[in-house]
């Protein structure tokens, strides 16, 4: 057997590679797309604690667009080869994206323009993609007993997405139809399991595989994971569920068992990493340092809004470093790796030479990018707390620029690898 | 079966430890029909270990050097001693002395991460399996960073790891080559020419 039927013979759990790159071309595009409609409605973002417009459409390109689909496009492809076991037909992925894509676009305009159509058609259609997304993942996890630390918090993003689909739909219900005794707690309560529920425990727990994997540094050991787990489990009970009862002090409790996982799941990181085969970090692991750092920093901020503080700015700076600090620091990183990754593993499908990573990777773009996001999380953060505009209009251009040169890396990725792959079909042919 | 064993060859530096003499009398479990029928025979022998007393022995027939079965049953207070006696065929002495000395006279080495390698006509063997991951990729770049020019290095593994080929890929290896029996997966690692 050659290396080219070497991976044709795992059609069961390696994807077309045409698969994932759809979810992760989407992700740049919703990703570049949020950063222009918060230049264009910069007007509404300071002072912004919800409500329809501009804003709350570029945080749902931010978290639906590119957080979630990052997460759909990696889990697709990663979970089955990690648990061993078919995730399911590709029918189904390719429906999960038919349906998620166009619904976080139609949702998106909706909100931006306040269309009560749009709203409700693209949140159907996002939530019906979810779904789908958690029955396959759940039913993948169900025959996995070997892999406690990853499985608990794919358990806890599943049963996180369930709540937040419910609260979302309440929400976009309680733009017309007005039902809700108090809108901007059910806001939070949605917030949190979507930040730190569904998102955050996808990203600790892919964290566990994906980290020592890119480093090539030591497993992190069952017992950290499981530790996680029961921490973040109980914080997020405690976190949404005081902000939905509003009880403060409960969900100031879930933040600081938050940060007690956070502590533990830090220390399991850089255990693994002083481990390492690889002296030299690659580059995309600047952003992770950037995401580990903002992570605790967005769970003290939480702190403030649950004990009191004026939502105006504290909730929304909360909110900012949770979702563009924490969570899109961190899957950029991710997916900045993960392309070319992917892109390797699929180049030697012919039977060539496969496509080295550093040859599918350009540097400028993400060099570009890292600094512009860096850029944008300091200026933004800054407008907020003081509330000035032009701190926050050249951070909101510093995070389009950093768009721009990540949509630029991600055609270069796909270029290169369709490139490596047309050549090999040449030398095959020949 | 003492003629047997010895017309085998098992005469490595240092020689058999002293234990041998008393496994040479047990009766093998033979599990390479089951390995055969596709059954992973790990319950089985888990299940024959379980009902040795402290000084008994149990004896393993396997078509490969059973490595993984051999840290566990380690970890269990078991000594091996393992020789392959023909193609396709190995017989492992194990012996339940609390394991302080299970790799004497075992012509294996332990990497860091627990996985065995071993030298064998057709280059560099190791043996990864039911290593937690990414265990497995560090253990097997560990080995090839130090293989000589030319070498040939084997991995045994239980899955065909696909997050292995880029990292090979980086440092001029391919997966030359894959051949995929129950619960041993092997893969020929060579350098690209």
């Amino acid at each position: 057997m050659f290396p080219g039927s070497f991976m044709m013979g795992a059609k069961d759990r390696l994807l077309p590679p045409s698969i994932p790159y759809r979810f992760f071309a989407a992700a740049a595009f919703f990703h570049l797309l949020a950063w222009v409609l918060l230049l264009v409605g910069n007007n509404g973002v300071l002072g912004f604690v919800g409500g329809q417009g501009m804003t709350l459409a570029a945080l749902h390109l931010i978290t639906l667009g590119t957080l979630a689909m990052t997460a759909m496009g990696a889990a697709i492809q990663l979970l089955p080869v990690a648990t061993r076991r078919p995730l399911g037909p590709v029918w189904a992925i390719k429906l999960m994206f038919v349906l998620y894509a166009p619904g976080v676009a139609l949702f998106a305009a909706g909100l931006a323009h306040s269309f009560t159509w749009a709203q409700h058609g693209g949140a159907t259609l996002c939530v019906a993609g979810l779904a789908l997304f958690g029955g396959l993942v759940g039913a993948n996890l169900r025959k996995v007993d070997d892999l406690p630390g990853v499985t608990r918090h794919a358990w806890l993003a599943v049963a996180s997405l369930i709540g937040l689909a419910v609260l979302g739909l309440a929400l976009v219900v309680d733009f017309t139809k007005g039902f809700l005794p108090d809108h901007t707690s059910i806001a939070a309560a949605h917030a949190v399991l979507a930040g730190y529920g569904f998102m955050g425990m996808l990203s600790a727990g892919f964290s566990y595989v994906l980290i020592p994997m890119f480093v090539l540094g030591s497993a992190v050991p069952d017992a950290v994971g499981k530790r996680t787990a029961q921490l973040s489990g109980l914080g997020l009970v405690l976190g949404a569920g005081g902000v939905l009862i509003g009880i403060g002090t409960l969900s100031a409790l879930g933040a600081l068992l938050g940060l007690a996982a956070t502590v533990v799941y830090l220390r399991g990181m850089l255990t693994s990493l002083k481990t390492r085969m690889k002296k030299r970090l690659e580059p995309f692991f600047r952003l992770v340092w950037v995401a580990w750092a903002l992570l605790p920093v967005s769970l003290v901020a939480a702190l403030l809004p649950a004990l009191g503080a004026p939502l105006d700015p504290w909730a929304e700076l909360w909110a900012f470093l949770l979702v563009f600090g924490w969570l899109l620091s961190f899957v950029m990183a991710i997916l900045q790796r993960i392309m070319p990754f992917l892109a390797s593993m699929h180049s030697s499908a012919l039977g060539g030479k496969p496509a080295l990573l550093s040859h599918l990777s350009p540097k400028l773009p993400v060099d570009i990018h890292l600094g512009c996001h860096t850029a944008a999380l300091v200026l933004v953060s800054i407008a907020l707390v003081g509330g000035w505009v032009w701190p926050l209009r050249l951070g909101l251009i510093a995070g389009l620029a950093g768009a721009v040169a990540f949509g630029v890396y991600t055609v270069e990725v796909l270029r290169r690898y369709r490139s490596h792959m047309a050549a090999a079909a040449a030398n095959q042919q020949g | 079966m003492a003629g047997e064993v010895a017309s085998a060859g098992i005469n490595e530096a240092g020689g058999p430890p002293e234990w041998l003499s008393l496994a040479l009398d047990a009766p093998p479990l033979d599990v390479r029909s089951l390995l055969a029928q596709g059954v992973d025979p790990f319950a089985t022998v888990m299940e024959a270990a379980s009902a040795i007393e402290f000084g008994g022995s149990l004896v393993i027939d396997a078509p490969f050097n059973p490595s993984p079965l051999r840290r566990i049953l380690a970890g269990r207070g078991f000594s091996s001693y393992g020789r392959k006696l023909n193609e396709g065929h190995w017989r492992v002495f194990f012996h339940l002395d609390g394991g302080a000395d299970w790799e004497s006279g075992a012509d294996v080495e332990v990497g860091p991460e627990g996985a065995m390698s071993w030298r064998e006509e057709d280059g560099l063997h190791i043996d990864v399996r039911k290593l937690a991951p990414p265990n497995p990729m560090l253990a097997i770049l560990r080995l090839v960073e130090r293989a000589g020019p030319g070498e040939t290095v084997v991995v045994h593994h239980e899955r065909e790891p696909h997050f292995l080929a880029p990292e090979l890929a980086e440092r001029g290896w391919r997966i030359a080559r894959v051949s995929s029996e129950v619960v041993n997966v092997r893969l020929w690692l060579e350098r690209v020419i």
